[in-house]
């Protein structure tokens, strides 16, 4: 299992994610902005960022590239509600992409499959 | 007297005199003409004459110098209405040809006059002409046109036909300009492309006429190698007239012709008519070549305008998609979130409520309704996808595969066998991936949803002229139709109760993109055609 950083500016899906991952056994950090996820990065090792893309001032996509700048080897899954990012360049970077559905069974999957394949 | 001419009677009867030809017997009335044209070369006058000086008559002495004096005269006369009847016939022909020259844009035109005017019996009647122009660059005198036969055969046939057709010069350049002109240039290719010389070559003939612009006239060519080099051996030719076409002292190109079948004598007459004919024809070549130049940067300009024309409307298109775009993707992402954390939380919930529990069928209620507006959020964002396809070349059978591997775990869920009947060697499909995926995708879930119980479901794809064939069909679908529909509306069905936007979708998506579909019920089942072009133009 995993310790995993949850990056969405909702409460309510922080929240949500926090309570499904767990169950899964993953340990699970959660963080509203590219700040804080980046505070909680330098502080401790973390094994799996889950990231949306439309933050509230911010966009992931930007956190996203500093990280693939910064930390090589953090893989990263964006889960956000737009399927039309899946066709751009800079979402390329990203380990994994899954578009946020009430049924977590997706990026449950693609968590398992991103982690494998890093341990790999 | 009995005199043996007939100077000394008024009217004569036509056989008295057997100098008057056919067609001149108005001479036989009219004494003085009679005398003038016929009697002062006449044997029988002079017989005439010789009897009065034997009787006498001392003007008989100086009447014969007289009578040369005459006839010197009239030779001088006649030899002067000949040259001036030739000399009109140029002007007549110089004035058609300048008319059609002045007029002419087009530079094949003008080239078809010009050397048929040079070639011609009715014009210069050289028996061969080629044309060299200076290229674009100004690097090279490229051989452009040669006229006139390549054999003694040719040669006869050619002037055999002019005789039988007696056109006119300007039909005849009408007639060249028609159907041979492009035939000549292919005939003399490979002679002019070894006339061909660069501009830099100074010391070559052509050149020296060129940069003097005076035309020559070169006889016995082949005896003065240092002065002609290999040129009167490509030529085939040892007398030739070259003629420099300048306008404007702009150095237009040369004129080539010779009498190599004919071997007639070339004259300075010759050339002096040729160079006087050559600067209205080098005036309207340069004119026609920058008429098409002009027109070349029209064409540019136009096809410029029109592409920006384009590229404008497109701009407008764009904004209005990308507004679109923008709308529904915020519409999206305003509305996935919260059916997210609802639909999340009902799951979430759901696993911890028992059985029996009265809440689970709320939580149940929850999660059934979330997971459809998802599928209906899904489908018009592919919607809003849909308004600006992007296309490309795509192989249809990596396509399917994706599309079935994608619905493996529904297919064994519903123990449904899929099977893949795919074509070897397909070309690629000319189509916008992501939709057609989307179409296929919802047409086989359409088809599981109505499979009741095991059942099957095929896919094929073939090659058929221009198009791709995907059919899909399933074993299990009733044949029976609703009354008053036809398969396509009933699969395809547009009303606004219908309860998913997926298939009335994919037929709009296959209307928009132009691909042609087919739905047939027959006894085995249910099967969907759909054909996909291969190339943009199908």
């Amino acid at each position: 299992m995993a310790k995993i950083l949850v990056v969405d500016d909702e409460s309510s899906i922080r929240f949500l994610y926090s309570q499904e991952l767990a169950e899964e056994g993953h340990e699970v950090l959660t963080a509203a902005t590219a700040l804080e996820a980046s505070e909680i990065l330098q502080a401790q090792p973390v094994e799996l960022l889950v990231l949306d893309i439309k933050l509230k001032n911010e966009s992931g996509l930007d956190l996203l590239q500093k990280l693939v700048k910064e930390r090589h080897n953090l893989p990263v899954i964006l889960c956000t509600a737009f399927s039309c990012y899946r066709d751009d360049f800079s979402a390329w970077l990203a380990d994994g992409y899954v578009v946020k559905s009430s049924d977590l069974q997706e990026l449950k999957d693609e968590i398992k499959r991103v982690l494998a394949k890093r341990s790999r | 007297m009995n005199w043996e001419c007939c100077w000394a009677k008024e009217k004569i009867a036509p056989d008295e005199c057997p100098y008057i030809a056919e067609g001149e017997k108005e001479l036989c009335s009219s004494l003085g003409k009679r005398v003038v044209e016929k009697c002062v070369e006449c044997p029988r006058f002079k017989t005439d004459l010789r009897k009065l000086r034997d009787m006498g008559y001392p003007l008989t002495g100086i009447l014969p110098h007289i009578l040369a004096e005459f006839a010197d005269q009239r030779a001088q006369l006649l030899s002067m209405g000949s040259f001036l009847d030739s000399k009109t016939r140029e002007i007549n022909f110089l004035h058609e040809l300048g008319v059609v020259l002045q007029t002419s844009m087009d530079l094949d035109e003008v080239l078809s006059v010009a050397m048929t005017a040079i070639t011609a019996g009715k014009g210069f009647a050289m028996n061969r002409a080629f044309l060299l122009l200076a290229d674009k660059e100004r690097q090279f005198l490229e051989g452009h046109l040669g006229v006139g036969p390549r054999t003694y055969e040719e040669a006869w046939q050619t002037w055999a036909d002019i005789d039988r057709n007696n056109f006119t010069l300007k039909e005849m350049a009408k007639h060249f300009y028609d159907t041979k002109l492009s035939s000549e240039k292919a005939k003399f290719h490979d002679l002019l492309e070894r006339l061909t010389v660069p501009l830099a070559d100074e010391q070559h003939i052509l050149n020296r006429v060129l940069n003097d612009s005076k035309p020559v006239l070169v006889e016995n060519a082949s005896a003065q190698p240092e002065l002609y080099g290999s040129f009167a051996e490509i030529l085939g030719s040892s007398s030739f007239i070259i003629v420099p076409l300048i306008s404007r002292k702009r150095r237009i190109g040369l004129i080539i012709a010779d009498n190599c079948f004919t071997h007639k004598p070339i004259t300075l007459q010759d050339m002096q008519s040729l160079e006087t004919f050559s600067f209205p024809v080098a005036f309207a070549i340069e004119r026609a070549s920058l008429y098409e130049r002009l027109q070349e940067e029209v064409d540019k300009l136009t096809s410029a305008n029109l592409k920006l024309q384009e590229q404008q409307e497109l701009i407008v298109k764009m904004e209005k998609m990308a507004l679109v775009g923008k709308i529904t993707s915020n519409i999206a992402h305003s509305i996935r979130n919260p059916l997210m954390i609802i639909g999340g939380f009902a799951r979430s919930l759901l696993k911890t409520v028992a059985e029996q529990d009265p809440k689970r069928e709320y939580l149940e209620s929850i999660v059934r309704e979330t997971r459809q507006l998802e599928e209906v959020l899904g489908e018009v964002l592919t919607y809003s996808d849909s308004l600006y396809p992007t296309m490309d070349s795509w192989d249809v059978n990596q396509l399917v595969s994706n599309v079935c591997q994608g619905l493996s775990e529904k297919f064994q869920e519903r123990k449904i066998q899929c099977s893949l009947e795919l074509g070897p060697d397909l070309p690629t499909v000319y189509i916008d991936y992501k939709q057609i995926s989307y179409c296929l995708r919802t047409i086989l879930n359409d088809s599981v949803e109505a499979i009741a119980g095991a059942g099957e479901i095929r896919l094929a794809t073939m090659r058929n002229d221009d198009y791709v064939i995907l059919a899909i069909s399933d074993s299990s679908r009733k044949s029976e139709l609703p009354a008053g529909e036809t398969a396509a509306s009933h699969l395809f069905p547009r009303q606004e109760s219908s309860s998913s936007l997926g298939l009335p979708l994919c037929a709009t998506i296959f209307e928009k993109n132009g691909i042609p579909f087919a739905i047939d019920y027959g006894d085995d089942g249910m099967s969907v055609t759909i054909k996909l072009p291969i190339t943009r133009e199908a």
